[in-house]
């Protein structure tokens, strides 16, 4: 139990220490940052899929909320940056209990249902109408609270919080009853779990983390549009970084993607004209010869990826 | 212990592979001798929506690259020197957050002398805080979008249009003049087009005009059928629909569809990607609709003091691209000229003597009057308002207000 704590202490430290000091040898900051955010967006795809089961290509619709929700409470309630992002995390989480009754639906339902749910999230926050509230189509201005340097060590500490409770889940109960419920759900509910009420609680903390990355997102960004944080192509990306590392496990999405979004902007700076090619490809490759993920490679040979 | 080994040597390679995965750093260049070239920095969307504007403009930008390198590069007054232009460009998709990442890269990788934004306001927007905060002036095409030129922020340049809630004041003006009493407008929710119907309807509204239909559409919207009939039943005198190059193609397709006619119909992009409308919605679709007209339609031959005529441009550019430029190749090369008057004023290659030369500048070129206010938006163009009318077997382009550069009278 010790050896186990003190190997999640480490992992939580290296992948701080490796986001800290990454600025050291790369100046590309927002880069690194957007990296962070696809890490931990990816965590949160990971603690929804990977635990229960439920891929939500509406996720996006929390990173939105998150990123308006923090933007709105600085820009009409003057709240400072950190407290309006831990707010854009809740709103998110409040829209996540509104959205919980999507969790009656599964498989490709419960998928198109929450894409449909994050759409309407959009177009109501970008609406002309509720132009005195959202600022609608003419998106949002945090100029006068623009911190780049800031925001990047805060999303380094929300990093790592997301890494902490992904790790938290894979030791508890919880989060054996989570997988137990991902598995058969039926006699999950016979051994005393509470389906429903477990799930619920995975798609909120889902949702908060989305909701906080979002927030903290719109800070670092501070000018942005609609369109920039209910974007599908951030869904997407969260959910190939968690199926190509390997779902339910830490390592696999953290690994998928540090590897993808390096290799994204690294092909899409080096040779942009071959990015879209050599990407689809990858995603075929790995869906035909790896659907579980790169992680599946270590468990065939019997080693345990945490 | 040896399963704990295990973890810390993945963990390891984790963190190994995020500095790999970032790329390398490339070198510095000293300010105190000439540069061997200067870099120009600058995104394009290959692919997604804003492709087929974004592309044309990079082709002008190069196109303006190709000539002054043609020449011996650029003159640049801080070394008394010509000096060849070199361009890094990078693909966006037209992904705002891809945007973001290869904006920070030509500042702080590729350490790029100029940097130019890439087409209209949603790419550009990315663009401004990052400028902002790496203290580089954002030499910026077409992102019209009024909330980036702020007195706080003394790096940005915007070389093409005006802002976009100054584009419809003589629309407005002429709206009113024909004594039009039913209007009715639809437009795309975005900055660009809400802030134009935001205009429209003050001024109208100042004149004693109220629009009779006045709906706002997702931009994505590309069926636009019951918006047409609904618009149909309030019977207008004219019908606007804002919106960006897609937005207008499925609009005058839907109503070519329909079998509706309106008296009045006006829409943006026609003046600005001419072939491509007429192209994607027939000759016939376009006949007598109204439009801003802008380079080349609007043809700057006269009183040209910088820079190639819009004759010798189309020449210029149809022979070194073998095809004819639209104004979005228009306001790449009109931007590589703004780059180059800055160049060839500014006492040193410092962003803020860059800034302030750029604020200097009063030229005529194929795009128009230059000039920028103190937050750096353009001031000196101005869109009248143009109808497309039948031409033997083609379309021509009259200009109808205002009536000191008109060059015809509309057809009703």
């Amino acid at each position: 139990m010790l050896r186990r704590r003190w190997v999640d202490a480490v992992v939580v430290v290296v992948v701080v220490l490796a986001f800290v000091l990454a600025p050291q040898a790369y100046s590309n900051e927002t880069l690194l940052f957007q990296m962070m955010v696809y890490i931990a967006l990816s965590q949160g795809v990971n603690i929804l899929y990977g635990f229960t089961g439920y891929l939500p290509f509406g996720y996006v619709g929390f990173f939105g909320i998150g990123a308006y929700g923090a933007s709105l409470l600085m820009l009409h309630l003057n709240w400072p940056p950190i407290l309006a992002l831990l707010g854009g995390g809740a709103i998110a989480v409040l829209l996540g209990l509104v959205l919980s009754p999507l969790l009656r639906l599964s498989g490709a339902y419960f998928a198109i249902a929450s894409l449909a749910a994050s759409q309407a999230v959009y177009l109501i926050v970008s609406n002309p109408a509720l132009q005195n509230v959202t600022y609608g189509p003419y998106g949002i201005q945090l100029v006068s609270q623009f911190n780049p340097t800031l925001s990047y060590y805060v999303m380094v500490v929300i990093l790592a919080l997301t890494v902490a409770v992904v790790l938290y889940i894979r030791r508890s109960r919880f989060g054996t009853a989570l997988q137990a419920m991902r598995d058969d759900p039926v006699s999950a509910a016979m051994a005393g779990v509470p389906v429903v009420r477990q799930r619920t609680f995975a798609w909120m903390i889902s949702a908060g983390i989305a909701g906080l990355v979002g927030g903290a997102f719109a800070w670092q960004t501070s000018v942005f549009y609609p369109d920039a944080v209910f974007s599908l192509s951030i869904s997407i990306f969260a959910i190939v970084f968690t199926l190509f590392g390997g779902a339910g496990t830490l390592l696999g999405p953290l690994f998928g993607s540090v590897v993808l979004y390096g290799m994204y902007n690294t092909i899409g700076i080096s040779d942009p004209q071959y990015f879209q090619l050599i990407y689809g490809l990858l995603i075929i490759l790995l869906v035909l010869f790896l659907p579980d993920g790169a992680a599946s490679l270590l468990k065939r040979r019997g080693s345990h990826v945490l | 212990m040896k399963q704990l080994r295990r973890y810390l040597f993945g963990l390891a390679g984790v963190a190994a592979l995020l500095i790999a995965g970032c790329g390398s750093t490339t070198s510095t260049t000293t300010s105190s001798t000439a540069p061997k070239d200067i870099t120009i920095g600058t995104l394009y969307a290959g692919s997604g929506s804003y492709a087929t504007s974004s592309l044309p403009e990079l082709a002008g930008l190069k196109f303006w690259m190709s000539q002054v390198n043609k020449d011996g590069g650029v003159f640049v007054k801080a070394y008394n020197k010509k000096i060849p232009v070199k361009l890094v460009d990078y693909n966006d998709q037209s992904d705002p957050n891809t945007a973001q990442t290869l904006y920070t890269q030509l500042i702080t990788q590729d350490k790029v002398n100029i940097l130019v934004s890439d087409f209209g306001s949603v790419l550009t927007s990315v663009a401004v805080p990052i400028a902002q905060e790496h203290k580089m002036v954002l030499f910026d095409p077409t992102g019209t979008g009024a909330s980036f030129f702020t007195p706080t922020n003394p790096y940005i340049v915007l070389t093409g249009l005006p802002t976009s809630a100054v584009w419809p004041d003589n629309l407005a003006k002429y709206l009113l003049a024909q004594n039009f009493k039913k209007v009715a407008i639809v437009y795309a929710e975005n900055d660009f087009d809400q802030s134009q119907d935001e205009t429209l309807t003050t001024q109208l509204k100042a004149g004693g005009v109220t629009p009779v239909y006045n709906q706002g559409v997702p931009t994505t919207t590309s069926n636009y059928d019951v918006i047409i009939h609904n618009i149909a039943a309030t019977n207008p005198d004219a019908v606007l629909e804002l919106g960006y190059p897609n937005n207008d193609i499925a609009f005058l397709q839907n109503l070519a569809a329909s079998g509706q006619h309106f008296g009045f119909l006006f829409t943006i992009f026609p003046g600005q990607l001419f072939s491509l409308l007429e192209q994607n919605v027939g000759a016939k679709t376009l006949t007598d609709t109204y439009t801003y007209p802008t380079p080349p339609l609007l043809a700057y031959n006269s009183g040209v003091n910088y820079g190639m005529t819009i004759s010798q441009f189309t020449q210029a550019f149809q022979s070194a691209n073998g095809s004819a430029p639209n104004f979005l190749d228009i306001a790449g090369y009109n931007t590589g000229l703004a780059i180059q008057k800055t160049l060839e004023t500014a006492k040193s290659l410092s962003q803020l003597d860059l800034r302030a030369a750029a604020g200097k500048i009063h030229m005529f070129t194929l795009d128009g009057d230059f000039t920028i206010n103190k937050e750096g938006a353009q001031m000196g163009e101005t869109l009248p308002v143009g109808q497309i009318q039948a031409s033997g077997s083609g379309l021509k382009t009259v200009i109808v207000f205002p009536s000191s550069v008109a060059t015809g009278t509309a057809v009703h």
